[in-house]
């Protein structure tokens, strides 16, 4: 996933306002969160941008496998651990005494689960992610000791 | 709900898919433990003389290579059940055997002070209630114990521990390498050499009573005010950290007297380590190295390493363990020249070169029983399918009957 | 095409300090086959700092070899991932890392499982096979 700063460099930087965020660094996070297309930002249209425009694209490309949320999780290199599991704010509102305290899932409302020493991903719709009024979380990303969790 | 035996955290809240008899897949274990329920590729037959043969003959030569013996060692004990360790010291004392297990180049230190109460120690579930810091030193958990941090130190919800471990807990790592727990203890991982844990432990020592450290006074007197602030905090304590000080154990035990709020607990790799320590330490007072007869005698020369770097031994019955690939190579000559017993569910590099091999049942799998979890809280363990091996009690029962 | 210089000079040898750990993927191999391919792949390696191995002007990929007066084995040399403060290279746990632990104990039966001095020179020798390794 393309970092904030990446996507910021390549904006014409003018902060101008036409894609109806207040700057460009608004405008960049709202790309990442894909809240914004680069379509939106007019300057970046011109010709005198195409090569940064291609290069954004690319960078937002989705990857394939990736939900709807961009959720990607690499099995190959997940050790099964349930930091995510335990630590997805999701997982802790729908099943706080089971996945909320440590424990395996007590219900299938959780967004991961473990199967087979590897974690998989259900419910993506429930992703804080997703959705109307996602937010940008980071709580199953920050505890993955091998990144085997990614939001492209 | 099964119980793993992929790790000491011994977990119960496995679920199994089961297909023609066997396990297709686990759930919610993780990939250790996935792999535990999985099984070996080959598993173990019985054998006299590395020919096959059927499970009666080998066990009628193991038993006669027991009674022959005139220094005999038992050694293994932390891949068995309880039930089979009971047996296991019954079989020492009835032939007045050295017994040791894997704790004896492992944690065996510091599960001895915690069960001589020399450390302030608590439960796992303690830790998930009510831990605020916890310092992670010597240990790689995400790569032992996998699922330490998730079901009970860093990211559950316990009773007093509520808002999520951003805001209610602080997870430390010490450690020569930045291990994946390390990674996981980010803004608070302190980096030390190889060999340094003494150093450090003095360093922190004299940054607690609010000395200014030699070595790295800045982070040093951050971390004594974290840990001097902790309201129940909790050093878990590896083997980087135990192998580093073993020379001078005791040095941890007076750090943890500086710190009130402190806990240590010793993080245990195979399941039921510490159980055996705690079944020979309630027998003999003594958690490992131990030689039966008029009474028994502790003595580092009954430690499986020294046994065998002094060819002291003439016989070694071995049960869930694999020196030849655990142990230093530089050590291991008399293991060719001595008849060994190899007590196990698979093929293992020792199982080849002994002179007796019987093929047990895998606990947690095909044998239930109970076994101690790394905090000292017995967990019941289950048997998850039908299968015809004998479990290492019975052939330790048997053997016995055979002498 | 030139010649190939290496095959008429002695490998440069480089005193290096070891230390081992456990990883995960390992230990699941190790569950599985302790004899076969995965365990292997996961056990015969070292891993070093990119700064280290510019020093000793080594490449990940390269077969190594690791020498003390305990033991000697070959494995595969792999650059780290992270940050590495240098001086010390890494191996997991395993019969090729105890290939090279000292035998030298005090008396007090814990082996330096850890802490291992050993000489690292390139090698076209192939990997230590676990067999080798029982054999005596």
């Amino acid at each position: 996933m393309p970092t904030v700063m990446e996507l910021y460099q390549l904006l014409p930087k003018t902060n101008c306002k036409k894609c109806g965020e207040s700057t460009c660094m608004a405008f960049s996070v709202a790309l990442l969160s894909r809240k914004k297309k680069v379509s939106e930002c007019t300057p970046i249209l011109e010709e005198s941008f195409k090569k940064q425009k291609e290069k954004l694209e690319s960078l937002l490309l989705p990857t394939a496998g990736a939900e709807e949320t961009g959720m990607i999780v690499h099995p190959e290199l997940c050790t099964g651990c349930g930091n995510c599991v335990v630590a997805c704010p999701v997982d802790v509102a729908n099943d706080p005494h089971g996945a909320g305290t440590g424990c395996a899932p007590t219900n299938d409302k959780v967004i991961f689960k473990v199967m087979d020493g590897k974690v998989v991903a259900f419910n993506i719709k429930e992703c804080r992610r997703f959705g109307k009024n996602r937010v940008l979380c980071y709580a199953c990303i920050d505890p993955c000791p091998t990144g085997a969790i990614e939001f492209v | 709900m099964v119980t793993c035996t992929g790790c000491a955290l011994l977990c119960e809240d496995i679920e199994v898919v089961l297909e023609n008899g066997g396990i297709k897949e686990s759930r919610n274990a993780c990939r250790r433990g996935a792999a535990r329920f999985r099984g070996c590729k080959n598993r173990l037959a019985p054998s006299v003389d590395k020919k096959q043969t059927d499970i009666d003959t080998a066990i009628k030569k193991a038993a006669e290579i027991l009674k022959n013996a005139k220094s005999l060692m038992l050694f293994g004990w932390s891949n068995s059940t309880c039930e089979a360790q009971a047996k296991g010291i019954q079989l020492a004392k009835k032939l007045n055997a050295a017994i040791d297990d894997t704790s004896s180049f492992c944690q065996g230190l510091l599960i001895e002070r915690v069960l001589q109460k020399k450390f302030r120690t608590c439960s796992l579930e303690d830790v998930r209630n009510r831990a605020d810091v916890l310092v992670y030193w010597g240990s790689d958990a995400q790569d032992s114990q996998p699922r330490h941090l998730s079901r009970f130190s860093v990211f559950p919800r316990g009773e007093s521990r509520q808002r999520g471990y951003e805001e209610d807990r602080l997870a430390i790592a010490i450690d020569v390498r930045e291990s994946n727990t390390a990674k996981i203890c980010k803004g608070h991982f302190y980096r030390i050499p190889l060999k340094g844990d003494r150093e450090f432990i003095l360093a922190l020592m004299e940054a607690l009573v609010g000395k200014v450290p030699k070595y790295d006074a800045k982070r040093m007197l951050e971390l004594a005010g974290i840990m001097k602030k902790a309201e129940f905090g909790v050093i878990f304590a590896g083997i980087g950290l135990t192998y580093s000080i073993k020379d001078d154990i005791d040095i941890l035990v007076s750090l943890a007297d500086m710190l009130p709020n402190f806990h240590v607990m010793p993080m245990v790799g195979h399941y039921n380590m510490r159980g055996f320590n705690e079944a020979l330490f309630k027998e003999t007072g003594f958690v490992n190295r131990v030689k039966f007869g008029v009474k028994p005698v502790h003595d580092n020369k009954y430690a499986v390493v020294e046994a065998l770097k002094s060819k002291s031994i003439d016989a070694l019955l071995i049960t869930g363990s694999d020196p030849l690939s655990s142990l230093p190579r530089s050590i291991l000559s008399h293991l060719a020249s001595i008849p060994v017993i190899c007590i196990d569910p698979c093929v293992t590099l020792t199982s080849k070169i002994a002179a007796v091999t019987i093929p047990a049942a895998a606990s947690g799998l095909e044998c239930g029983g109970s076994a101690v979890r790394m905090d000292g809280k017995v967990i019941e363990i289950s048997k998850v399918v039908e299968n015809s091996y004998l479990t290492d009690a019975q052939i330790l029962t048997r053997l016995m009957e055979g002498l | 095409m030139g010649m190939d210089v290496g095959k008429f000079m002695k490998n440069p040898e480089y005193e290096i300090k070891l230390t081992t750990h456990r990883d995960i993927f390992q230990v699941e191999a190790l569950e599985y086959d302790r004899f076969g391919d995965e365990y292997k792949k996961h056990s015969a390696v070292v891993v070093m700092g990119k700064d280290d191995m510019n020093k000793f002007g080594l490449k990940t990929g390269d077969r190594v070899r690791l020498m003390n007066s305990f033991g000697s084995i070959v494995v595969e040399l792999r650059e780290s991932k992270r940050e590495e403060p240098g001086g010390l290279a890494f191996m997991v746990n395993s019969p090729w890392s105890n290939a090279l632990v000292s035998d030298e104990t005090g008396g007090r039966g814990i082996p330096e499982f850890k802490n291992i001095n050993a000489k690292i020179s390139r090698t076209k020798d192939e990997i230590t096979t676990i067999e080798s390794l029982i054999d005596r």
